[in-house]
């Protein structure tokens, strides 16, 4: 029996390889198990090859990587296009389609011979029960069915509904091919039993969705009345959407004619009053950096969500990676603070997205939202979320007595100020890039622009003591303290909770705030620490720099990073974990110098 | 003459005084820049709209020209470089009641900010775009612009301009405008009519103002010589629904100097925002509430 069984398929553009994947995510899923799934493809848009990942398990499932039980290879060219993607194990169970010509003691594969490989005529089962050699798709979900237990029903009852408009012919064709995949499964047992088993009793009903989706949908719930932006590969998912449901509550979605237009459009509607949002990648964020300034300077709300690629340019558009957190703390020109904020899932990005427009409203101030490819593009079985725990925080407006002699960048105590917008008698001001007095008039004036500059800084000082933006697991009094952010925080995770199974002792932070730093955070984390890591999915570690620009690190506290794209595995954090311990117990010298 | 109603919302019965829309901002521009009389125009057809002004939003982006907004009593918003058109149009989408306004300049409008312009026009909402145009880069001391003649020398051409100028009002009328009209501080009562009708018309109304920079202007650009130059399209008989002789007029740019409306669409196309509206009044029955918007990840098989 199995308690988590990682699932790779590979193939052609065409060959179904994604359906396959989808239909027995949304059964298991409705079986009540913790599922990941993440698609990955080549950049063409039809064709090429096309892979996915599926995780399913008893317990929550935090990441989808480490090598397959299951490699699905309907072609072994396109399989070996994903090479570290979907790595074959000797304990690997190989599935591949008969019509490759491949012998199964001469798989394609470099380093590793499995064991157990089965070569299924695949093609030809769709083609004789099904009639089309497009039921592949539906013969993979049998065989995966029939081998390890999962959806046999839901599957067929899926099959019903979604060809049912096709006719009774087309649907007893395929749900002849989804059992000639089991009876091909039953004929050709495996070796050992590997079939799931059952989902925890009392689970509650799971939610299915992907990061993208669910930040849109949190944007609706916190209120959002206003998306602009351009279409870009990883994020338009958000403003695909947003498109279908905005309206439904007296909102507008704008596809602008480039990105600058798209945030131009955000900070218009903010202006007039309205809780607005953009989303982008990378390239996109590159061209918003003015229009950020321009928000920052004239302390207008907004959300602006980065769903990172690999970069720079063009980059790796269909791939994660973590490396837009220097971009996101610290473009556009001037002395600047902007909130970033980083989701570690999609169940985490409902928060976070929600987090952001309350960040957004109350500080009067863009808040970057850093999503990932991984995160923004993956499914994920979501615990549900129960909404009524969230506070949802409107701008503060200014009051009947305010308005009179308004002045709108009023120095305050708090350095927030109340802002109006049109339509509001008395609240007239002019809004502008330039620096300005109190009451928003152009000015030059060293003094008044160094006070302007202490408000727009010091009004973030509460931010920097939310504790409840930061978690931490494991022992608080750990000599072992890793730090993980984004989708790598899953990877940590399970790290964390193998280490813990081995009696490690080891404790784990996971920001949601990344910028400003929470000085006294990781301070406090780090006070019992020795030596300690932080993961990320990038060549500079941008989140080990950035802290260690403002908090004294201890020296043998390093970053354990990497490009995107290249998974991190938390076997390979684990092994760090160990070479940790044994290093503080045979009582290694710490080094004075911190070494680059 | 069609007359064409205010937009959105009734006029106010509370009368209106130029005074009341002008700030107490002194301006920074030279004395005589050509865009004092620009704001004296708008304030002029302000009165006469008689909106209020916090119901006002105007618009600007960087520029003499962009500074505008703040010497009115309206919301004002002086953003960045060229891009008042993509601000203005998020303003106005989200709250069609505001009356939006945008001022630019040639360097603003149809250099950095040009590639807006062109989706502005076509994108039909409800907003009215004024360019002061003065052929030159005033506020960085007399460079090239790109409505700066061939041959023009500048501090950036100090051997004569090698390309062809942008034509703004062929440009505008290339991708559909709707209401195109041109004018000068050298008519104060002619400038001030055809902003004032722009502002009424529904949809995007350019307005392209000869306002001449009288500190890197050449002479023949300066009010002076205007007064002599200008010819009213009224006064030539210029029909204004008649768009192929509205083109043909506007290829006299930089020879010419007409004035008035050179185009005006006798049947205007709905607007952005009507269709905004529309939407949203034909969906909000099948919204959930915002709290529920989760359940559609239920998963179904």
């Amino acid at each position: 029996m199995s308690e988590d069984l990682i699932i790779g398929i590979a193939g052609s553009g065409g060959d179904g390889v994604i359906s396959a994947g989808e239909s027995l995510l949304t059964a298991a899923a409705l079986e009540g198990y913790h599922c990941v799934m993440t698609k990955s493809f080549g950049s063409q848009i039809r064709g090429g090859e096309a892979s996915c990942r599926l995780r399913l398990a008893t317990r929550p499932v935090l990441n989808p990587n480490g090598p397959l039980d299951v490699a699905v290879a309907l072609n072994w060219d396109d399989f070996r296009r994903f090479g570290a993607e979907l790595p074959v194990e000797a304990a690997t169970i190989v599935i591949y389609e008969s019509n490759t010509g491949v012998a199964p003691d001469k798989l394609p594969l470099q380093g590793v011979k499995p064991t157990v490989v089965f070569s299924v005529p695949i093609t030809e089962m769709a083609a004789q029960h099904a009639g089309t050699d497009k039921a592949k798709n539906i013969v993979i979900a049998g065989l995966l069915a029939g081998w390890f237990g999962i959806g046999r029903e839901s599957v067929v009852a899926g099959i019903r509904k979604k060809f049912a408009k096709k006719g009774a012919e087309v649907v007893e064709g395929n749900v002849r091919a989804f059992q000639a995949g089991l009876d091909f499964a039953t004929a050709n047992p495996l070796p050992a039993d590997r079939k799931l088993s059952a989902p925890q009793a009392g689970g509650q009903a799971k939610l299915l969705t992907d990061g993208n989706d669910m930040c849109a949908a949190a944007a609706i719930f916190a209120g959002c009345t206003f998306f602009g932006g351009y279409p870009i590969t990883p994020s338009t998912e958000i403003m695909q959407f947003l498109e279908r449901e905005i309206w439904k509550y007296g909102g507008t979605v704008l596809q602008a004619e480039d990105e600058i237009a798209g945030i131009g459009a955000v900070v218009g509607a903010s202006f007039a009053g309205k809780k607005a949002m953009t989303a982008t990648s990378g390239p996109g964020m590159s061209l918003k950096t003015e229009m950020l300034g321009l928000a920052s300077l004239a302390e207008l709300p907004l959300v602006c969500v980065n769903v990172m690629r690999g970069g720079p340019s063009t980059g790796m558009p269909t791939k994660a990676e973590q490396s837009d957190l220097y971009q996101a703390a610290f473009s556009a020109h001037g002395d600047c603070l902007r909130p970033v904020l980083a989701p570690t899932s999609v169940a985490d990005i409902f928060g976070v997205t929600v987090e952001a427009f309350n960040l957004a409203e109350y500080y009067q101030t863009p808040v970057i939202v850093l999503s990932d490819q991984e995160i923004a593009q993956r499914k994920e079985t979501v615990d549900p979320i129960d909404t009524s725990k969230f506070q949802i925080i409107e701008r503060r407006q200014p009051s009947g007595a305010e308005l009179t002699n308004y002045a709108r960048f009023k120095l305050t105590e708090s350095g927030i100020s109340p802002i109006s917008h049109p339509g509001m008698i008395g609240g007239n001001y002019l809004a502008a890039g330039i620096e300005h007095s109190e009451s928003g008039r152009p000015t030059a004036s060293g003094e008044m622009h160094a006070r302007m500059n202490e408000k727009r800084f010091n009004k973030f000082n509460p931010l920097k003591n939310r504790r409840d933006l930061f978690t931490i697991e494991g022992d608080p009094e750990a000599p072992i303290g890793i730090v993980s952010w984004g989708s790598v925080a899953g990877v940590a995770r399970e790290a964390l909770r193998l280490a813990q199974a081995e009696g490690l002792q080891v404790k784990l932070l996971v920001p949601q705030l990344l910028y400003p730093v929470a000085e006294t955070v990781y301070q406090d984390f780090f006070a019992s620490v020795q030596r300690g890591l932080f993961i990320e999915q990038s060549y500079q570690a941008q989140l080990y720099r950035i802290v260690r620009m403002n908090v004294d690190l201890p020296a043998q506290v390093k970053p354990f990073a990497k490009s995107g794209s290249n998974p991190i595995l938390p076997t390979e954090v684990l092994e760090k974990l160990r070479e940790m311990v044994v290093a503080i117990q045979s009582g290694q010298p710490q080094p004075e110098a911190i070494e680059d | 003459m069609t007359t064409l109603e205010a937009p959105a919302k009734p006029i106010s019965l509370t009368k209106f005084v130029p005074g009341d829309f002008k700030s107490d901002l002194k301006p920074i521009w030279c004395p005589g820049c050509g865009d004092f009389g620009v704001v004296t125009a708008i304030t002029r057809a302000l009165a006469n709209i008689a909106r209020p002004p916090h119901e006002i939003a105007f618009v600007s982006g960087i520029g003499c020209s962009s500074r505008i907004p703040g010497y009115t009593t309206a919301y004002g918003f002086n953003t960045v470089h060229g891009r008042s058109l993509p601000i203005a149009q998020g303003i106005k989408l989200a709250n069609p009641e505001l009356l939006v306004l945008v001022a630019s300049g040639d360097g603003d409008g149809f250099s950095i900010g040009g590639g807006h312009v062109a989706h502005a026009v076509r994108r039909n909402i409800d907003i009215t775009y004024i360019v002061m145009d003065n052929q030159i880069y005033g506020l960085t001391k007399g460079q090239l612009s790109p409505t700066s003649s061939r041959g023009r020398k500048t501090v950036t051409s100090s051997f004569g301009s090698l390309e062809e100028p942008v034509n703004p009002l062929l440009y505008v009328m290339g991708y559909g405008a709707s209401y195109v009209a041109q004018g000068t501080p050298a008519d104060m009562t002619g400038l001030a009519k055809i902003i004032e009708e722009g502002i009424r018309f529904p949809g995007f109304a350019f307005i392209n103002v000869q306002s001449p920079c009288v500190t890197y202007g050449l002479e023949e650009q300066q009010l002076k010589a205007h007064k002599t130059n200008m010819q009213s399209l009224e006064s030539l008989g210029h029909d204004p629904s008649d768009r192929a002789r509205a083109t043909e007029l506007a290829r006299a740019y930089g020879t010419k100097l007409y004035t008035g409306v050179l185009y005006r669409n006798p049947n205007p196309p709905a607007t952005y925002g009507q269709g905004v509206t529309e939407r949203q009044e034909a969906l909000k029955k099948s919204a959930v509430p915002r709290h529920e918007i989760l359940n559609r990840f239920k998963p179904t098989n």
